[in-house]
């Protein structure tokens, strides 16, 4: 990896710096990262502004999203309303959304919320509906024969088969949330991650405080995943 | 003197006792039921009008080849199935949903594979019976694990179990709402033979604890099977439209031995019987 990087860097003749020039910078950046003056925010405290909102966005999403995907994933006639809707909506790219959260909000950080809010609710709302279409009959059959309560069914019946799904759901959410908090903040501006990449990156004219950003990125959408991966291996159960 | 074999000892005793209990007492009414279904070639239907009644405290088998509709008729009993005309009355009411005096055990067990197998029976018995303290509930559920020599097991998940036993769970689990008709949907079908050999004891012994007076209505495809628990055999033809084509009494005493049984005459008049009502052919030469 290293070494590709090192001979790009040599061929763009340090247009891309060189991983050693990156790691120069990145000390740099990582030097007081809860810096948290008015005029400068630390890397640490951007990140931390970052992940707030995707926490926000993805939290309001998921709330939605679960309760809703059982709903469509319970009844035939619920799936058939709201599935063209969600065909419709979830290729939606998830810029399309930012000037209409601009709109409805008059506040740029909050319409990102708005756009995480939006692109996070389709993977789960999907999965959980997969989830409760298919549980299998027998287990249905339990239900009915012992004469559950719809609470006794949700929670027993519905919620443990369908939560392997939300979770794969939420993952996935959870994925898509962190690629667009960049983007967002690209637009709002201001603060966080993406406000990092274009305007201390870009705007500063240094590439390598932009591959460090896509490497705090990457490794944070990494562990993020990782989390959601231990859940989902926590609560998958052996048929 | 020479002493008695175990066996006849424990009939003479269990026969006094529980011979009277076998009562006139209709247990479930079945009439002029007709079950069709909508499918995307037009209706299906399954039975044609069946009618039955079965006693209280009789042990009843419905047999027949597969897709002869005994499970719907069965279905039809516990409320799973709603027949397109006729009606139902299992103890004297009409069947329109399953209910607590209807305990279900199904063929492939149907247990939940997130819960022990503890909170399996726990969450039906405390669906099922209303008007009991959580501690009773929890005392049911402990006698009833106890009965099939589960209770070690508790706290283990269905996936952990053999297919034995969590058959046992399904029954213990049927018997521990204490219902007064049970209803057992090819139950030891996905059992090998030993296994279900023990299995059809431990029932028996279940329902001999339990006075006898339980009513057990069981679909099946396996004859010695059928002739060793049942007190009537009901013999399906062959479906669409399936209907009764004859019920074989099973006169033989209680409490049945399985090794004697096999060769004492009766039972084996009605295993030929049996044999052919359900099977046309016997050997290679009887196909034409």
């Amino acid at each position: 990896m290293g070494g590709i990087w090192e001979l790009i860097s040599n061929l763009t003749k340090n247009e891309i710096p060189s991983p050693r020039d990156t790691w120069v910078v990145f000390k740099e950046v990582m030097q007081n990262p809860m810096q948290n003056d008015p005029d400068y925010k630390g890397i640490a405290i951007k990140l931390l502004s970052s992940l707030k909102r995707v926490a926000i966005g993805f939290g309001a999403g998921s709330l939605v999203a679960i309760p809703v995907g059982m709903l469509m994933g319970s009844s035939k006639i619920i799936m058939n309303i709201m599935n063209p809707m969600v065909q419709i909506l979830r290729p939606v790219s998830p810029l399309a959304w930012f000037p209409l959260g601009l709109a409805i909000f008059q506040d740029s950080p909050q319409a990102s919320i708005f756009m995480i809010f939006i692109c996070s609710l389709w993977p789960t709302l999907i999965n959980t509906a997969f989830g409760v279409a298919h549980i299998p009959q027998d287990h249905k059959n339990v239900g009915k024969a012992f004469g559950f309560s719809i609470w006794k069914n949700i929670t027993k019946i519905v919620v443990p088969y369908t939560l392997p799904h939300i979770l794969t759901g939420l993952r996935l959410s959870i994925g898509v949330a962190w690629m667009v908090i960049v983007a967002g903040e690209m637009l709002s501006g201001g603060m966080g991650l993406g406000y990092f990449v274009w305007e201390e990156g870009f705007n500063g004219g240094s590439v390598a405080k932009i591959i460090v950003a896509i490497i705090i990125i990457g490794i944070v959408g990494l562990t993020l995943d990782k989390i959601f991966m231990s859940l989902q291996k926590r609560f998958s159960y052996a048929v | 003197m020479v002493p008695l074999p175990v066996s006849e000892k424990i009939k003479t005793v269990s026969d006094i006792k529980l011979k009277p209990i076998l009562s006139q007492e209709p247990s479930i009414e079945i009439k002029n039921i007709t079950v069709s279904f909508k499918t995307p070639k037009g209706v299906y239907t399954a039975v044609e009008n069946i009618s039955l009644s079965v006693k209280k405290g009789e042990i009843v088998t419905l047999i027949g080849h597969s897709g002869c509709g005994k499970s719907t008729l069965m279905g039809t009993i516990s409320g799973m199935v709603k027949p397109t005309s006729g009606e139902v009355y299992a103890n004297e009411e009409l069947v329109s949903k399953p209910g607590p005096d209807r305990g279900i055990v199904f063929q492939n067990y149907s247990l939940l594979p997130w819960l022990s197998v503890y909170k399996n029976i726990y969450v039906a018995v405390d669906s099922a019976i209303k008007n009991k303290s959580a501690a009773e509930k929890r005392s049911l559920v402990e006698n009833n694990l106890k009965m099939v020599n589960l209770w070690e097991h508790k706290d283990k998940l269905p996936s952990q179990l053999s297919g034995g036993m969590k058959q046992r769970v399904a029954i213990a689990r049927a018997f521990a709402i204490n219902p007064s008709i049970l209803l057992l949907d090819e139950p030891f079908g996905a059992l090998d033979a030993l296994t279900k050999s023990n299995m059809h004891v431990e029932l028996l012994k279940l329902w001999n604890l339990d006075n006898r007076e339980k009513t057990i209505v069981m679909v099946t495809h396996d004859i010695e099977e059928a002739i060793f628990l049942s007190d009537r055999v009901v013999v399906m033809n062959n479906g669409p439209a399936a209907t009764i084509k004859e019920i074989v009494d099973v006169p033989l005493p209680r409490p049945r031995n399985k090794k004697e049984i096999v060769h004492d005459e009766t039972y084996m008049t009605i295993h030929d019987k049996l044999l052919n009502l359900l099977i046309d052919k016997f050997s290679i030469d009887d196909i034409n």
